[in-house]
């Protein structure tokens, strides 16, 4: 099946059977590393990508599912010519967010996806928005900083701040 | 697997149908991907309903129903004002589902099709009296959600028939909109047990109204009229709730899985109750 | 605040966090290359069987499958093993466990490798099993291998042993069982292996130890270890569990089938949670007695650790429990038995915490319940209690170095989250118990007695004018390579832009033991230094040639240069690099980890290890609150305190720390192998259940700083301790909150919601009540 969507802001086609899962097309059919899978189920995250700017589990998407779509990787978010990093990236860099660094694409997308929701999120907000993202290194300490301090540089993110009402 | 066919409106849907009879029907894919990974089901053809925009979004209906369309992900009932305002016992609900990126792919309708015991959506749909829009190419019904789930993961969706809607009548005379999940950690945890509860409280402390659901302690979702009997008309206090918890107990018909025995199950089904006391001192205050 | 010069005791960002973060560096498991096969095994499904024969007809005739290879197929002795070669390649008459490997497949893509594997039929003899290691220790049970059931029973005495409880004014019992844990790091075990046209083996592979799996490979396979090449990458998680051979050898003897293509095999999820190593699941039986006013006096303790259908290091894992059974405290008189048990249960191996979490629950839940009995605070019984340099630790050891366990007791004193507790725990809401519970830990580094701790560092000014260190231990994630730039930039004065580091390749860096053991910063890392010493010194000699100086006196290595303060004349490392051959421009050094010195008559049975001599120390509080309703429990805040020396960097340290309690907090909480017949019933990340981001708070990380006069820049290694505490601190912070604490873990809101309705038992006096006294 001839499917043709935009990667990584590039218009990309690939023939690949309908059924092909879209994490195996990542790294195997277009060669993107980034992108890894960790249990295949939907249960750690490591797969993350961005759909038309949302985060998704790409071990649980079908190949013809990406038709027209608008896919973001790890890879996508730096331009190769421009050198510098994504807020969130240099963020995890700095505050120590990266251990083994497996689940970091994943957690990096994820982040993104919880920012663009909500450009302020409180701690609690940021570990409500990163569960979906399994990490078996870090405790998660420094990756709810690193994310913190994305979201507002210069704040410190050990801070304590105002928790927000609920819903 | 052969064919992933995805209908661009309903008459493609209805087409592939037509020609695909036995294929497997998927929104978001997080519950079916998992089954075929784990080898409960082996569909040849599959049919994605991703791309039908007409069943997607939340409406207010003239007579102040709200109408969610099937293929609506979690995550958009969750940032949606009128869901947020109108049903916040499902949007609870919802808040406690599976993780962000299974929000953002899983679809209220999936929830309820696949009909797990422990699906998080049910009791707050119970609680709510639901009803499900099932359309096929020439024809539209309804039913109650609580009889179109007749079995765990059985339904009565028919050949040709795809879950279209969801129509909910605000629950405008409750004003205490409770759920809790209990889970064995707090996120991608399966339900083992769970409860949705509307009440309406008078000021003076006497429960006017009481409709109440239990997730993972039955078959399918749990109702008690008795206890919901018992409660109404007495005061809120943990002794009228420890007498309706004991009914509960008696009546639900849990199993022993993986992640908690019968017994546990049977125990936190009459507890959950308990945690309704908290509305007795602030009816605004959330779960 | 970056700073250009990595200088060791500052937080210098991570030397591999751009890589990583931008999906750049590449793990054994993104190695793709062309002309790939997939290899993948048959696994027996069975937990204890005799071999009939095996059917793979169907299988070979598939369409697409290139090789099937059984046991017959298996040169050399077949036996996989660390320390004992017990292990099959290819299971020959005997399958032992459900995930012994009967056959292996060679094929052109994963749908037809799955359905290969499928395909192949083994006829087996189901033979009785066993599940428990009592049971298996019994005379009528069944035989796995040919030496029996225990693979090890080994005695640890210090003083009059047992007989020492008789004198003591209180006595308290217990009887702890934990299950197994699985490492579930996020890189599943894989590689990559080719044969050359010249028959060497070339593997890229997830591993901790490459240059050990060669002499695995060898044994098993009857190949020369020098054929073989073993590539390290940077693992996605190890934790013990890729020290030894995972995928190795049945890769190996996949590329020798395979005409000079490269064969890939990767274990899904669930294929790791079957075929993977375990922690192991442990009971243990205890005593501890001490005189009224709590000084400890006396421990007997019987530990009975599961290790599964093999090996692996199990042997090694006890014995740590063992010298670890009495806790980081002084305790004259021990008797300490283990036994280590072949069961048809899946396989137990290194884990972090490496037998040591096993015991600090048992004694950490022993020592609050002696200070319920005594009446004492549990912090006040450890202050009492606790080891100091030159003490002799329960196994007999003298404490000769650096031993800080007393200023972490003290500074956890000081802390809020002590000495608030009781307004904390008054502040409990409807229907919520809150409790305060501490832990004392310890964990030894390095291998201890019986082999070389040893590493080999080698540091090349590069022809560009480079720094590059080979670096001989893997990365699993605890940020060594990192460590090792800190430490090359601040002796070489270099900036970061101009330092660069190979990963372990046997073929490119040098022999430095397995990435384990708390140890490779340490060996490594004093091996690096002298190494780096050198380099300075030999490239200040070849400057004082090129700017025609009588004397080194006045030269400085600084960032890309030699210079000559007095006259302020320059030579680049570029020049130097071009100028001098390469054999010139390379150093190096070797070091040994100091091994305990003193002359034990006690521990014989053991092996290789017994005894250590470096220990970390840490002293960790949990504040947790337990719904009455539901049993959940929410862990509100947590303290670690950790002595490791001297601190290279204090980012890194917290990662350290904060993982390792992380992990601790799953295996307290929620993680546990559900185990039927053998059979893992919770294989996924579905139901085996890891904390999530929302399941763990915010960890609380202070160092204790002392000076390991014997480590590099004066640290040791801490990369285990922390996984040991988070159990016995929650659990001891359940005592606190119900009056009554648990024996078995994981503390599910189930468990929880039980040991909650459970009445507590009345404080009878001195004397011993029975297996387990009331808390």
């Amino acid at each position: 099946m001839k499917i043709r969507f935009s990667l990584n802001g590039s218009t990309t086609q690939v023939e690949v059977p309908a059924d092909r899962r879209v994490v195996d097309l990542i790294r195997e059919d277009l060669g993107l590393t980034g992108t890894k899978e960790g249990c295949g189920a939907g249960e750690c995250g490591a797969c993350t990508i961005l759909v038309d700017g949302e985060s998704r589990l790409s071990c649980l998407m079908l190949a013809a599912q990406l038709q027209g779509c608008s896919i973001t990787t790890i890879e996508g978010l730096a331009p190769p010519e421009d050198g510098s990093l994504h807020a969130v990236q240099e963020a995890f860099i700095e505050h120590g967010a990266v251990q083994c660094g497996f689940c970091t694409p994943g957690m990096v997308l994820a982040a993104i996806d919880l920012l663009k929701r909500n450009p302020d999120p409180d701690r609690e907000e940021i570990r409500r928005g990163l569960s979906g993202n399994l990490c078996r290194c870090t405790g998660y300490v420094k990756i709810v900083g690193a994310v913190a301090a994305a979201a507002a540089p210069g704040r410190n993110p050990e801070a304590p701040r105002e928790k927000k009402e609920s819903l | 697997m052969n064919q992933v066919l995805l209908p661009g409106s309903l008459a493609e849907l209805w087409q592939a149908l037509d020609i695909h009879p036995e294929a497997s029907v998927y929104a978001g894919g997080t519950d079916l991907l998992v089954q075929i990974r784990n080898g409960l089901r082996h569909p040849t053809s599959l049919i994605c309903l991703d791309r039908l925009e007409e069943l997607k979004g939340i409406s207010r209906q003239e007579n102040g129903t709200i109408r969610i369309g099937s293929c609506t992900a979690h995550t958009r009932i969750l940032v949606d004002p009128l869901a947020q305002k109108g049903l916040p016992v499902l949007v609870r609900a919802i808040e406690g589902l599976g993780s962000p990126p299974i929000r953002n792919m899983g679809t209220i309708g999936g929830n309820i099709c696949t009909a797990s015991p422990a699906a998080d959506t049910l009791p707050p749909l119970y609680v709510l009296d639901a009803e499900v829009e099932l359309r096929r190419e020439h024809g539209v019904r309804r039913l109650p959600v609580r009889d179109f789930i007749v079995g765990p993961g059985i339904t009565l969706l028919q050949k040709g028939e795809i879950l279209s809607a969801v129509w909910i009548r605000q629950p405008v005379e409750y004003h205490a909109h409770h759920f809790e999940k209990v889970g064995l950690r707090n996120a991608l945890a399966c339900s083992v047990a769970s409860l949705a509860a509307l009440l309406r409280v008078s000021d003076d402390g006497i429960i006017e109204k009481a409709t109440l659901a239990w997730g993972s302690v039955a078959p399918t979702v749990f109702t008690c009229p008795e206890a919901e009997q018992i409660l109404i008309g007495a005061p809120l206090s943990l002794e009228k709730l420890r007498q309706a918890a004991a009914i509960v107990r008696r009546d639900v018909s849990p199993i022993t899985d993986l992640r908690a025995t019968a017994e546990y199950r049977r125990v936190v089904s009459g507890n959950l109750l308990l945690r309704l006391a908290q509305w007795r001192t602030n009816p605004a205050a959330g779960a | 605040m970056r700073r250009e010069i990595p200088e060791v005791g500052h937080s210098v960002p991570r030397f591999d966090a751009q890589a990583k973060v931008t999906g750049v560096e590449k793990y054994a498991i993104d190695h793709y290359l062309e002309n790939l096969l997939w290899a993948g095994a048959k696994r027996a499904g069975i937990p204890h069987g005799r071999i009939r024969g095996i059917d793979t007809s169907a299988a070979a005739a598939l369409p697409g499958v290139v090789a099937v290879l059984t046991a017959k197929h298996v040169p050399g002795t077949n036996r996989q093993g660390i320390v004992h070669k017990d292990q099959p390649v290819l299971a020959d008459e005997q399958v032992r466990h459900r995930g012994d490997p009967v056959a292996l497949v060679l094929a052109e893509n994963r749908e037809v490798l799955k359905e290969a594997v499928r395909l192949i039929q083994v006829d087996l003899e189901p033979l009785p099993a066993v599940f428990d290691p009592e049971e298996a220790l019994q005379p009528e049970a069944p035989l796995l291998h040919e030496r029996g059931n225990l693979l090890l029973q080994a005695t640890i005495k210090k003083g009059g042993g047992a007989e020492a409880l008789a004198e003591c004014d209180v006595v308290v019992e217990g009887e702890f069982r934990v299950p197994f844990q699985e490492h579930a790091f996020l890189e599943t075990e894989n590689g990559v292996a080719w044969q050359e046209a010249d028959g060497r083996i070339t593997l890229i592979a997830s591993t901790q130890a490459p240059f050990r799996d060669r002499f695995e490979i060898g044994h098993a396979l009857g190949l020369d270890p020098a054929s073989l090449r073993v590539i390290s990458p940077y693992l996605g998680g190890g934790f013990g569990g890729k020290d030894g051979a995972t995928v190795q050898c049945l890769l190996a003897l996949a590329a020798l089938h395979a005409e000079g293509r490269p064969v890939k095999m990767w274990w899904e999820r669930e294929e790791s949670f079957l075929a993977g190593y375990k922690r192991h699941a442990a009971r243990m039986i205890y005593r501890l007695g001490a005189t009224a006013d709590g000084t400890l006096q006396a421990l007997h303790c019987r530990l009975y650790y599961d290790t599964g259908a093999y090996a692996h290091l199990g042997g090694e894992v006890m014995e740590l429990g063992m010298e670890h059974a009495a806790g980081p405290y002084r305790v004259p008189h021990t008797l300490i038995e283990g036994w280590c048990v072949y069961t048809n249960n899946p396989i137990g191996g290194a884990m972090r915490g490496f037998g040591v979490c096993q015991a600090a629950f048992a004694v950490e839940r022993m020592m609050d319940r002696l200070a319920a009995k005594l009446s004492l605070d549990p912090l006040a019984l450890r202050l009492k209690n606790g080891l100091e340099r030159g003490d002799k630790n329960g196994a007999g050891v003298t404490m000769v170095h650096s031993t800080g366990l007393m200023p972490c007791l003290e500074t956890l004193r000081r802390h809020p989250l002590w000495t608030e507790r009781e307004a904390w725990k008054q502040a409990a809401g409807l229907f919520k118990r809150r409790g305060v519970g501490l832990a004392a830990v310890w964990n030894a580094m390095g291998y201890g007695r019986g082999l070389p701790d040893s590493a080999i560092a080698r540091v090349e000014l590069t022809q560009e004018g480079k720094i590059r260190v080979f670096n001989g231990v893997s990365d699993m994630g605890q940020g060594n390579a990192a460590a090792f730039m800190q430490m090359a930039g601040e002796i070489l004065c270099q900036e970061a832009s101009r330092l660069e580091l190979i990963q372990p390749d046997t073929d490119r860096t040098h022999p430095s033991g397995s990435s384990s053991a708390g140890r490779t910063t340490y060996t490594y890392g004093n091996a690096l230094i002298q190494a780096c010493r050198e380099l300075k010194q030999k490239l200040l000699h070849r400057s004082t040639l090129l700017l025609m100086l009588d004397e080194e006196r006045g030269l400085v290595l600084l960032p890309g240069r030699v210079k000559h303060l007095p006259t302020g004349r320059e030579v680049t490392l570029e020049v130097l690099g071009r100028l001098f051959p390469e054999s010139d421009r390379v150093c190096i050094s070797q070091f040994v980890m100091p091994v305990a010195q003193d002359g034990l008559d006690t521990g014989k049975e053991f092996f290789i290890g017994f005894p250590h001599v470096f220990f970390s120390y840490a002293a960790h509080l949990a504040c947790v609150e337990v719904d009455e309703l539901t049993g959940k429990s929410d862990v509100k805040h947590y303290l670690a305190v950790t002595e490791g020396g001297r601190v290279i960097n204090p980012q890194c340290f917290e990662q350290q720390v904060e993982g390792a309690v992380a992990q601790g907090l799953g295996y307290a909480l929620s993680e546990q192998l559900l185990l039927r017949d053998g059979e893992v019933l919770n294989p996924n990340f579905t139901t085996y259940l890891l904390p999530t981001s929302m399941d763990l708070p915010d960890i609380a990380v202070l160092a204790v700083e002392t000076i390991e006069p014997t480590g590099p820049f004066g640290m040791k290694g801490i990369g285990e301790v922390g996984v040991n505490a988070s159990l016995p601190a929650v659990a001891n912070a359940v005592r606190d909150a119900f009056g009554h604490g648990p024996s078995r873990s994981p503390l599910t809101v189930e468990h929880l919601l039980a040991l909650l309705g459970e009445p507590s038992r009345q404080e009878v006096g001195p004397e011993t009540t029975g297996k387990n006294d009331s808390d």
